[in-house]
């Protein structure tokens, strides 16, 4: 059938073309629109502020499972594709989360790893990142994530909750002398988790950037 | 108003802040001056205020009896509107501007309270006096004696302690995750050594004290550390500690309870000295620590004596009196009496004395004292009986005095008493009783100790993986030095169990006493008149030996026949003398009674400090991209599973009934939409993503093409229907699975089980795809229609996209995925795009269909066309139906294996009187109510139940009320005539039992 020879879950972004049609002249696709919207305005903090948000759609989000005997093969695959704007975080016994700036990982990474070797499964639409940093990040996390932070080294990855809500969590370098993370949240959770972040964050001072 | 302050001075009032700034609160409507510094214990004591509640059963005045957490009697009520808060300790709470505390449990005033008729009847409100009064056979009709019912509302009126407020709390509860190396409980010498040791081997350390200012006792004492006083060493100690990074101290933080695998909780009170929290700020603060260890260094509670009138305003524990005078700058009284039958006592005694206050006599039990604290008795000029004991004491609402007879302290016996000494202030001290509470809670069992007349923690329990160890008082070694010998050695010990090193010793200097902490072995003066050992629930000596009396023996027994112990102290000043009581009457060792256990958590802890921010909504709440639409059209939306979703979207002036009838109609005459994004969607992928699938449903998935979609069902190990949804193959190793909305974590869990433990060596790969797909129904006659008008690269029509076909195409540049699918019954499809893009989908939709008149509809809507048609949802997947008794045995394969397959033979199953899955009709235009029984009889006589309805609604289609239901063989009583009996709404409708395919049962519709 036709089905099987196109790419599944295109990712649509904004420069993206749409494939050939047949009625109509073409259209471009709307921007991807944040699940957390107007509520993740820029606002500055009433004082100094201990934590800074920031939030991003990923351009490509995707999950990699290789089989018991396929791991070493796998993480050659994903190798080729690291560089430049993708982070690859590994979450599990043969299995990567990967993010990438760019749109497109996951027909690449489809094409690399037959299903034999590995599953890709985009998870692009699936996740917001949200970037916290800040003096008191550690303290406003921890008031709702039972991790211990102050032992994840720079690029640490760990997949926790928040009441219920799936985090994958990130360690980023400091910006400056602050601790800054990732925080990689479900699209349905995701207003939910910024409004949390924003109660926790008031008794600290809270910036959007 | 008199005043009780004494000159504050280096060492007088050395919690007080020395601005000289005045406090103003109110008591029982009273403005009062207090300093910053002061509880609302001790600025009541400095305004002369002595009498501050009134006791729980008889009413009788009291006043405040301790300095601490353990106060089981000045209990009040603070703040007021959603912020009052009853049964506070006036001894814990600190004074701020504005603070407004009323007392509790009296009327119509604290001063005279009409209910303190209560202690008149003497004997007759013993123990046992409600269960001997009330309690009998029920009277018939009546859930308890036909008395009780009469008199429970006057007694409960008349007994109890502060009343909770109906209005919403309007503060905030914040939580927090904290780890470390060693936890150090409790801030006194013990502990501090014990942090001080344990920081300097490079541990991480934790350091919680439940009191405003660290130090524990070390905040009043008259000894020297390093050539300073207590108090000073304290503050510079914690000031070193807390410039360390790996060091953390909080102070008005309760550890409340100790757990498995190191887990604490601690309740941080970090506005409550506040009138109102700071913007941002919590109240409260619920502190989860886990740590590898810990020092618990929580000290010891003074311990009262009874004795006839112990609890007049102006008795108290005698380290309180002392700390009012030392650390709070406070005359407890102005003639102080000293009661003890330990050293400590006289103590207490020469420190009140140098700091103003007048002693004008010390009682001890014993026959001699060390000369040393024959010495200090001295330098208080206060007249000493030796062998002797108060035997009763004189007064109102305030204490005026004691009387003082000979006692032997190795018979017990009490001789004339022939002396009285006025005094306002009696201080009492029994001994000490070291606070195990929090490593009771882990199930070590306490040891007696004969010396000190007390328990100790003993040691940790086997079946405990909590590493702690006990320092200081708390562990019986009394006295400064020992203190900090061993906090240093716990935190030695508690290094070890985190793989550190033993750091440095770093003890100061002490000059000072070295009191013996032993007491005489006396609990009780018995000399007749009320003798009360559980001050807080009003229990006496004579309930005790009431209780022995009457076969209430075991420690067990005496608590909940007297109630001693329980209530908000948790007997923390009264246990121990229970027990010593029963002991004697039974005429045994105090250990051979029974002992002291305690439960989390150590202090009344608020509902809201544990919920911290799960109120309000309970649980998270998941959104579809399109829920911000569905709320600005005014939809009421509903939890369905973790989401909120739309009801139906009402017209003005339109009932809900109203708006999905219309929304029925439209579909059913032309085309709908509505969001399905809460569907629970899998990715399935693997070479053995097939045989995977195929084990898991139970009708056949082998041979389904690429770019088709099955109906499948999953059935539970035992044979039962577990969830339903279509899947979809994609590829020829990935399927899409879609399940129910509610189902969509447990189906997770059940795929994820599968393959991780029955069949590990599948090759699959199983992922929520939920938040990836936004997904929206397009139903209606007129939905090819509109879909052909908006989707490119993808042929529409029935050949292009037949029944339960998948295809890719695009909308307004989005690519999308169309399916074919009817949950209505309607021709129908489902489009799915990404989950970001799903409103704009939705918008695209909603300008194809404008010609069509598309109307979007809701849950309401939804369900009505499902159970017209007949197709089965949560209500029917109830957890007891199986495929056949839904009608569905034919989606049962008998050729494959399949989870649940082997046990769904199970001949029950197959009896042909199951409740099985029908459709009924309400003859009489009534409406079907929910939770409606079938039955065969009429209103007067129904018999017994047949059946019960699953899903009702009113069809449009039929022009009547409809329902699912179940039915005792159901399926061959098509035609039959019942009653649908809701007797708790009243309801008794005449129904027809029919085929639950109520329109287009042949599919013509959805498959045209």
């Amino acid at each position: 059938m036709a089905e099987k020879k196109k790419p599944a879950p295109k990712i649509a972004a904004t420069k993206r073309k749409a494939p050939v049609r047949k009625t109509k002249p073409q259209v471009i696709a709307p921007d991807p629109v944040s699940p957390i919207g107007d509520a993740a305005m820029p606002r500055a903090a009433s004082g100094n502020a201990g934590i800074t948000l920031s939030e991003r759609l990923p351009g490509s989000f995707v999950q990699v499972q290789a089989w018991p005997d396929t791991v070493a093969k796998t993480q050659a695959a994903i190798d080729k594709h690291a560089g430049e704007g993708v982070t690859t975080m590994p979450v599990g016994p043969g299995r990567w989360q990967i993010e990438s700036d760019a749109p497109g990982l996951e027909e690449a990474l489809r094409k690399a790893l037959k299903p034999e070797v590995a599953a890709v499964t985009g998870l692009t639409h699936a996740r917001v990142v949200i970037t916290a940093s800040g003096p008191k990040v550690d303290w406003v996390l921890a008031s709702g994530i039972a991790l211990d932070f102050a032992m994840m080294d720079e690029g640490a990855v760990a997949l926790t909750s928040h009441h219920g809500i799936p985090i994958t969590l990130h360690r980023l370098p400091d910006q400056g002398e602050a601790r800054t993370y990732d925080l990689y949240v479900t699209s349905s959770y995701a207003r939910d988790f910024w409004d949390w972040l924003i109660r926790a964050g008031e008794e600290v001072g809270l910036a959007v950037a | 108003m008199s005043n009780h302050r004494l000159t504050l001075r280096d060492h007088v009032g050395t919690l007080i802040d020395t601005s000289h700034v005045t406090i103003n609160f109110t008591f029982d409507g009273k403005t009062y001056q207090g300093r910053k510094g002061d509880t609302l214990a001790s600025a009541l004591l400095a305004n002369g205020v002595k009498l501050m509640a009134r006791s729980f059963k008889y009413h009788r005045p009291r006043g405040v009896f301790t300095a601490g957490s353990e106060e089981p009697s000045a209990l009040v009520t603070l703040r007021s509107g959603g912020r009052r808060e009853p049964n506070v300790r006036s001894t814990e709470i600190e004074i701020y501007e504005g603070l407004e505390a009323i007392s509790q449990n009296r009327f119509p005033s604290l001063a005279f309270d009409a209910m303190a008729v209560n202690q008149l009847p003497g004997k007759a409100f013993a123990a046992g006096f409600y269960y001997k009064t009330f309690m009998g056979p029920k009277a018939p009709g009546h859930a308890a004696t036909k008395f009780w019912e009469f008199c429970e509302g006057f007694i409960r009126r008349a007994a109890g302690l502060g009343k909770a407020p109906l209005e919403a709390d309007p503060d905030d509860y914040a939580r927090m995750h904290a780890f470390c190396d060693v936890l150090v409980v409790g801030s006194g010498a013990a502990g501090l050594a014990a942090a001080r040791r344990a920081a300097s081997a490079g541990a991480r350390v934790i350091l919680c004290d439940e009191r405003a200012t660290a130090g524990g006792s070390l905040t009043g004492i008259a000894d020297l550390l390093g050539g300073e006083p207590g108090h000073v060493w304290a503050s510079d100690a914690l000031a070193e500690l807390a410039a360390m990074d790996n060091v953390t101290i909080l102070t008005r933080t309760t550890v409340q309870s100790m757990f498995d695998d190191g887990t604490y909780l601690a309740i941080e009170r970090v506005a409550d000295h506040k009138l109102r929290p700071a913007p941002g700020e919590p109240r409260q603060r619920a502190w989860q620590i886990v740590a590898k260890s810990a020092v618990i260094a929580t000290g010891a509670l003074e311990r009262p004596m009874v004795f006839a009138g112990n609890d007049r305003p102006g008795v108290m524990l005698a380290d309180a009196a002392r700390r009012y005078a030392v650390e709070f700058g406070v005359m407890p009284g102005r003639a102080v009496t000293v009661f003890t039958n330990n050293d400590t006592g006289w103590l207490a005694a020469r420190d009140m004395a140098r700091a103003g206050v007048i002693v004008n006599g010390i009682i001890d039990v014993r026959e001699d004292v060390s000369d040393a604290i024959r010495a200090a008795g001295e330098e208080t000029r206060a007249a000493i009986h030796l062998h002797s004991a108060v035997t009763g004491t004189h007064g109102w609402n305030a204490l005026t005095g004691v009387n003082i007879g000979s006692f032997d302290e190795r018979t017990g016996e009490v001789g004339p008493s022939n002396r009285r000494l006025p005094c306002d202030c009696l201080a009492v001290s029994g001994g000490w009783s070291p606070a195990f509470h929090l490593t009771s809670q882990q199930g070590g069992k306490p040891l007696w100790d004969a010396e000190l007349q007390a328990f100790l923690p003993g040691e940790p329990s086997e079946h405990s993986n909590t590493h702690w160890h006990g320092a200081g008082a708390m562990a019986g070694q009394f006295g400064l030095r020992a203190a900090f010998r061993s906090g240093e050695e716990a935190a030695v010990k508690a290094l070890a169990d985190a793989g550190l090193g033993e750091g440095e010793t770093n003890r100061p200097d002490i000059e000072g006493d070295e009191p013996d902490h032993a007491p005489a072995p006396v609990f009780e003066i018995r000399s007749g008149g009320k003798a009360f050992v559980d001050l807080q629930h009003d229990v006496t000596a004579d309930d005790v030996r009431l209780a022995e009396r009457e076969g209430f023996r075991s420690v067990e027994h005496l608590k909940r026949y007297t109630t001693l112990g329980m209530a908000t102290d948790q007997g923390k000043t009264s246990n121990i003398t229970g027990l010593a009581i029963m002991a004697q009457t039974r005429d045994m060792a105090i250990p051979d009674v029974g002992t002291t256990r305690f439960r989390p958590p150590y202090t009344p802890t608020a509902i809201g400090a544990v919920a911290g921010e799960a109120y309000g909504h309970l649980v998270p709440v998941r959104r579809t991209p399109m829920q911000d639409w569905h709320e600005a059209k005014g939809a009421r939306c509903f939890p369905n599973g973790p989401w909120m979703r739309p009801e139906s979207y009402n017209a003005q002036g339109e009932s809900v009934e109203q708006a999905y009838i219309r929304e029925a109609k439209a579909v059913r005459s032309s085309v709908g939409i509505v969001d399905v994004s809460t569907l629970g969607k899998i990715d399935i992928q693997g070479p053995d993503a097939t045989e995977f699938i195929n084990r898991i449903y139970s009708n056949a998935f082998a041979k389904l093409p690429v770019g088709k979609a099955r109906y499948g069902l999953m059935l539970r190990e035992d044979g039962i229907l577990f969830d339903d949804g279509t899947t979809w193959r994609l590829d020829d190793h990935r399927y899409l699975m879609t399940t129910t909305t509610a189902g969509a974590g447990l189906v997770m869990e059940h795929l994820e089980y599968h393959r991780d433990v029955v069949w590990p060596d599948l090759n699959v790969a199983i992922t929520s795809v939920t938040d990836e797909w936004a997904g929206v129904a397009v139903a209606g006659p007129k939905s090819r229609d509109l879909l052909a008008v908006c989707v490119e690269d993808c042929d529409v029509s029935d050949a292009g996209l037949p029944f339960m076909g998948v295809r890719d195409g695009i909308i307004s540049g989005i690519p999308v995925k169309v399916a074919r699918l009817s949950f209505s019954g309607e021709m129908a499809f489902e489009v799915y795009c990404g989950f970001t893009h799903g409103q704009a989908i939705w918008d695209a939709l909603l300008e194809a269909g404008e010609p069509f008149s598309v109307t979007p509809y809701g849950l309401e809507a939804l369900g009505t066309l499902r159970i017209e048609k007949g197709h089965v949802a949560g209500p029917e997947l109830d957890g007891r139906t199986t495929p056949a008794d839904l009608g569905l045995a034919g989606m049962v394969s008998d050729k494959k294996n399949f989870v649940g397959k082997v046990l769904g033979q199970r001949p029950a199953f197959a009896e042909s009187d199951r409740l099985q899955l029908v459709a009924i009709q309400s003859l009489d235009g009534q409406r079907i109510r929910g939770g409606s029984h079938l039955v065969k009889g009429g209103r007067d006589e129904p018999g017994r139940s047949e059946g019960h309805t699953t899903s009702t609604c009113f069809s449009p289609e039929l022009n009547r009320y409809v329902s699912l239901a179940l039915l005792e063989g159901g399926q061959a009583r098509h035609g039959e005539r019942l009653y649908a009996a809701n007797p708790i709404r009243g309801t008794h409708v005449a129904v027809e039992v029919t085929s639950p395919h109520m329109v287009d049962p042949d599919g013509g519709r959805m498959r045209g």
